[in-house]
């Protein structure tokens, strides 16, 4: 039973990262129905430029701009990571509107598949970005986070939460929770919204199309950065092949909650996250990644508009 | 590029049976020198380039043995391709002529091609290697190498076919699910496929199960039905008895010249296939499927043809592989392979056969000769500079970036007015339009009469006119 | 909303046009169809027969139904209640308490080729191949035939092409066969088009809107050439059609559908005067004055 908690608590964790990275494959799908295969390898871009910020040149490699370490005092700490943060987000947010300029933009009337084959092309780029950054091997770094069970002081033992679980919430919760009220309540959300709904009306009624694209894909950067950022500081790794697996678990999430419907997306994530921490525990980690996929496969397959289904886009 | 012209006598009836199917192949065969002649005739650049092409890729293999590669290795380093690389190049061509069927030809894009060359690949290394005798099954007498070799050892021609229907089977099975769903999600379901198929076979290295299938009795502990992460070794090479020749990594340009032969049966199969009722309905899907389905078009059957006779050519290509090499590993089958085998029939052309042949060997010199010949030369002379051999998914993703944007029809890009003229359309036209004819090879003397489009339209192909060719109804 | 369907009264044309005709003489018969989309009712509980060799025309303001109606005698939609058989074969039925519809290329294989509003001709493809698509239903060969070009496929693709250029003479495009469909000139395409349907040799044509985006004269061009269809080739034809005078100058029989119900039918010169339509189409006031 402990074990069972122990396990669900690790996939909340992951699953609260797969959330900011599926909203990000969401919000694309649901604007301009591109599934963006890059995505996820913008996440890694994130946690790579996280990496570099924090971790010492010696031995991690990094540049250690910012060097957080176990023991730095708390608040200089908060104020490191709170720029680590900043800058990141500024970063792939920044690389993921040039993305859409360069490699979608272009092929808004081409075919269908045009454009997913650019995203993968471009999923190809960023790999390597990552590798002519950081090598080809696992980078790690030091976990910052005391490590002592937090439910000790309710007089739990038998399984642990620790700072960096709430570390994860304390970022994710409040971002899930600001993109929402963003898409609900204001301007520039209705504006996505109109022109998930339909982009030559949304044009005609006054909606900047190419402006409202572009800042959905700024938000989905955003999102990818913090998550890089938060990924970093929980697992301690980085690899340029790390998009791969986060990628394909936020898409499923995606699709598990109904592409283009931003709670779907969150619900979905948290779904996957428990889904990848039961198997990594009682199955076999090797199978993990087929299991998700299998997953991904039947939602497809028999049904495709998900549990919620389509919110922000209705045009299947 | 376009499909070799074939001519058929329409002033006799065709006959029925095997007699008549003889003597049509004897025919079409007795006339490839005139109908080679009058090619020369009609385009005697484009058809210099392509004997120059094929002479080349019959000798190089042999030039390469005894000259080529003993200059490059004693005078002044050249990027010449080896034996490997060049049945590589077979094998990879084999497997985009089969991609271009499914995606080519019927629209279909199949990011999991890669499943199918793993299955072919431990099909071959399930029949003919040791492996089963692990679990006591040995068919000794099958073998070409003698009794004593424990194992099933079935020969690589017998493995050829089995590979095909096995392949085009998981193809169908692997189709039937997609059929219904729009081109992104079935792209994404593919790939799915194709992540699970190597999983499978890495992961099934200990399996213990107890069932009873039938008379059949599976008591199973611990068993290592895939080699796992080891994989399966050896495997037979492909092997030709009497003359006692094998084709695997230790006979030289013998196995390129197995893969030539290989992949001018897949070319001359896929070519029949896209000149034919299938051919047409697959095209016809792939501009627009509701109106083909309204036209008559079983659309079900027909893509999961697709799928089915697709994949049986990765089939082809797997069991070559793992034959040749004499072994088979699960981690060589992942992603990058479906992507690689795509961005071949991209950059070649996607629906011209002939454009993804060279599609495939351009972008496996590049990826196995020259970056690595270019990498060894930096490394040498400039080591600071990044080494582009390690890049090379780098330049992958920037040519999938550069064609989208650029070039989304390829280079060599398909021309459905030459594909007109092709095979036995051409009898009928110059029936119909009484174009003077070749007595001796029934083909028209000017074939430029036949175009009856108005001025411009004809020398330079529709598709030159239209250089956003792709931007409607036709999906990739 | 119209709740009544008129039916014509007897007419003194002829047997064809009364409605008094034996089942034989009839090739498509239609009861009770209807079609909805979630809560919409798109059409709603038709009763239509088309009498074999008759040009028939359905008509209505947009979003009437006529389309669906289309799209369910072609198996493209599935009907939700009614009955449609065609040449005395169910094309729509029922199978214990459900409504089945037979598959598009199934409709088609039982003689039933039709033309689309907008022209959806396989762009890429050359005139004379978007042609021999047509003729898929029709041709025997397998594909192991195709790979290995047995005689049966041979015989196939020669006989194919030979009918194909027949069907290219037919509708003047004689010379266009190697030209990609989408390079062809509108008319062109809308009278390829029409080949390609013919192609699947149909008892009955069904054209959406043929003479859409069409010049008088051309709009001439095309209405004597479907009344050639019908005296050459025996067809039987159905029209949706809008050109008011196209639709008057050849339909035996008229049909009107309004918001999915049949609010008419009869000869052109009936449904003209009747009062129902002269409202449907302008308005209850205009039916008043």
């Amino acid at each position: 039973m402990d074990q069972l908690l122990q396990t669900l608590i690790i996939g909340l964790a992951e699953g609260l990262i797969f959330a900011l990275v599926a909203l990000g494959y969401t919000l694309v799908y649901g604007i301009i129905e591109l599934i963006n295969f890059a995505h996820g390898d913008l996440f890694m871009i994130g946690s790579l430029i996280a990496f570099m910020l924090i971790a010492p040149k010696d031995p991690s490699g990094g540049l250690g701009i910012f060097p957080i370490r176990a023991d730095t005092p708390v608040p200089l700490m908060i104020a490191q990571i709170l720029l680590v943060l900043v800058i990141t987000i500024a970063i792939t947010a920044t690389l993921n509107v040039a993305i859409e300029r360069l490699a979608y933009r272009p092929l808004r009337h081409a075919p269908k598949l045009a454009p997913l084959i650019s995203a993968i092309g471009m999923s190809f780029v960023l790999q390597n970005v990552g590798i002519i950054f950081a090598g080809s091997n696992q980078r790690t770094t030091e976990n910052i986070f005391p490590t002592q069970n937090l439910l000790a002081v309710f007089g739990i033992t038998g399984f642990e939460i620790t700072t960096s679980e709430v570390f994860v919430g304390v970022v994710t919760i409040p971002l899930l929770i600001g993109l929402t009220w963003f898409v609900a309540k204001t301007r520039q959300g209705k504006a996505m919204r109109a022109t998930a709904q339909d982009p030559d009306t949304a044009g005609l009624m006054g909606v900047d199309v190419n402006r409202t694209i572009a800042i959905t894909f700024l938000i989905g950067g955003a999102l990818a950065g913090a998550a890089g950022v938060v990924q970093i500081l929980y697992n301690n790794l980085v690899q340029w092949n790390l998009g791969f697996r986060f990628g394909l678990n936020s898409f499923t999430a995606a699709v598990l909650g109904g592409i283009g419907n931003l709670q779907g997306a969150v619900l979905g994530a948290l779904v996957l996250g428990q889904i990848n921490a039961i198997s990594d525990r009682y199955i076999a980690p090797a199978w993990t990644n087929a299991i998700v996929f299998g997953v991904l496969i039947a939602i497809m397959v028999f049904r495709p508009t998900g549990l919620l289904g389509q919110q922000l886009a209705d045009r299947a | 590029m376009s499909a070799p012209v074939e001519s058929v006598d329409t002033s006799t009836p065709i006959g029925t049976g095997l007699g008549a199917w003889l003597g049509y192949i004897g025919t079409t065969v007795a006339s490839l020198p005139g109908t080679y002649r009058s090619s020369v005739k009609r385009r005697p650049r484009r058809m210099a380039v392509i004997t120059l092409v094929v002479v080349l890729a019959l000798i190089y293999p042999v030039l390469n043995q005894y000259f080529l590669a003993g200059f490059s290795r004693n005078v002044f380093p050249l990027p010449l391709p080896d034996d490997t690389v060049m049945t590589f190049m077979a094998i990879f061509a084999i497997m985009a002529v089969g991609l271009n069927i499914v995606a080519g030809f019927a629209g279909l894009l199949d990011l999991g091609y890669v499943a199918f060359y793993a299955i072919g690949a431990y099909v071959a290394a399930f029949l003919a290697s040791p492996h089963f005798s692990a679990f006591g099954i040995n068919f000794e007498f099958l073998s070409l190498h003698g009794a004593g070799t424990p194992g099933i050892h079935l020969p690589f021609w017998i493995v050829i076919p089995i590979a095909v229907v096995v392949v085009a089977t998981f193809g169908a099975l692997l189709g039937a699910p997609t059929l219904r769903l729009r081109g992104d999600y079935l792209a994404i379901v593919t790939l799915g496929f194709g992540e699970i198929v190597p999983l499978v076979f890495k992961n099934l290295s200990n399996v213990t199960l107890s069932t009873t299938l039938g008379p059949f009795q599976i008591n199973l502990v611990g068993a290592n039905l895939t080699g796992g992460v080891q994989g399966i070794n050896p495997v037979d090479p492909p092997f030709l008895p009497i003359l006692n020749i094998p084709f695997d990594a230790r006979s030289g340009f013998l196995p390129v010249y197995l893969g030539i032969v290989l992949l001018s049966m897949a070319i001359l199969v896929a070519r029949n296939l896209q000149y034919s009722r299938i051919g047409r309905a697959w095209i016809a899907i792939r501009e627009d499927e509701i109106a083909a389905e309204m036209m008559g078009v079983n659309t079900v059957r027909t893509k999961l043809l697709a799928f089915a006779l697709g994949a049986s050519f990765a089939g082809i290509g797997g069991a070559l592989q793992a034959s040749y090499l004499g072994a088979t590993t699960s981690d060589f089958f992942d992603f990058t392979i479906s992507i690689l085998v795509l961005i071949m029939i991209i950059l070649g052309g996607i629906g011209n056969i002939w454009g993804v042949v060279v599609g495939a060997v351009t972008l496996q010199y590049l990826d196995k000769t020259f970056l690595p010949y270019l990498g060894q030369r930096v490394q040498d002379n400039a080591p600071w500079l990044p080494n582009p051999a390690q890049y090379n998914f780098l330049i992958f993703g920037i040519i999938l970036l550069f064609m989208m944007r650029f070039r989304p029809q390829g280079f060599l890009p398909s021309r459905q007015r030459e594909a007109e003229l092709a095979v036995i359309g051409l009898s009928a036209a110059e029936v119909e339009m009484g174009v003077p004819v070749d007595e001796e090879t029934g083909l028209p003397l000017d074939l430029d009469n036949i175009e009856v489009a108005p001025p411009g339209q004809s020398e330079i192909g529709p598709d030159a006119r239209a250089p956003e060719v792709p931007s409607e109804g036709r999906k990739l | 909303m119209m709740q009544e369907t008129s039916h014509p009264s007897p007419s003194p044309s002829g047997a064809l046009l009364t409605g008094t005709l034996d089942d034989a003489a009839i090739l498509v018969k239609a009861r009770g169809v209807t079609k909805r989309f979630g809560g919409l009712t798109a059409v709603s509980n038709i009763d239509f027969d088309i009498p074999r060799g008759s040009i028939v025309s359905l008509i209505g303001p947009n979003g009437a139904g006529k389309t669906t109606f289309f799209n369910m005698i072609t198996g493209y939609y599935a009907a939700s209640a009614g009955e449609i058989s065609f040449d005395g074969k169910p094309i729509v039925g029922k199978k214990g308490s459900k409504v089945v519809s037979k598959k598009p290329h199934e409709v088609t294989a039982m003689g039933i080729g039709r033309t689309f509003q907008n022209i959806r001709l396989f762009g890429t493809m050359s005139a004379l191949d978007n042609i021999r698509v047509g003729m898929n239903v029709h041709l025997k060969s397998h594909w192991w035939d195709s790979v290995l070009r047995t005689p049966l496929m041979l015989r196939e693709e020669l006989a194919s092409i030979d009918d194909a250029m027949g069907l290219l003479d037919l509708v003047g495009l004689k010379g266009r066969a190697d030209t990609w469909a989408r390079n062809l000139p509108y008319g062109d395409q809308r009278r390829l088009e029409i080949a390609r349907a013919l192609a699947t040799r149909p008892k009955l044509l069904l054209l959406d809107e043929p003479t859409a985006g069409m010049n008088s004269s051309e709009t001439r061009e095309m209405t004597d050439f479907i009344r050639r269809l019908r005296s050459e080739l025996g067809l039987t034809v159905l029209l949706i059609e809008h050109d008011m005078r196209v639709v008057m100058g050849i339909s035996e029989r008229v049909t009107v559908l309004d918001h999915g119900d049949k609010i008419a039918e009869g000869t052109p010169r009936e449904v003209r005067a009747n009062p129902l339509v002269i409202e449907a189409y302008l308005g209850r006031g205009a039916a008043e004055a």
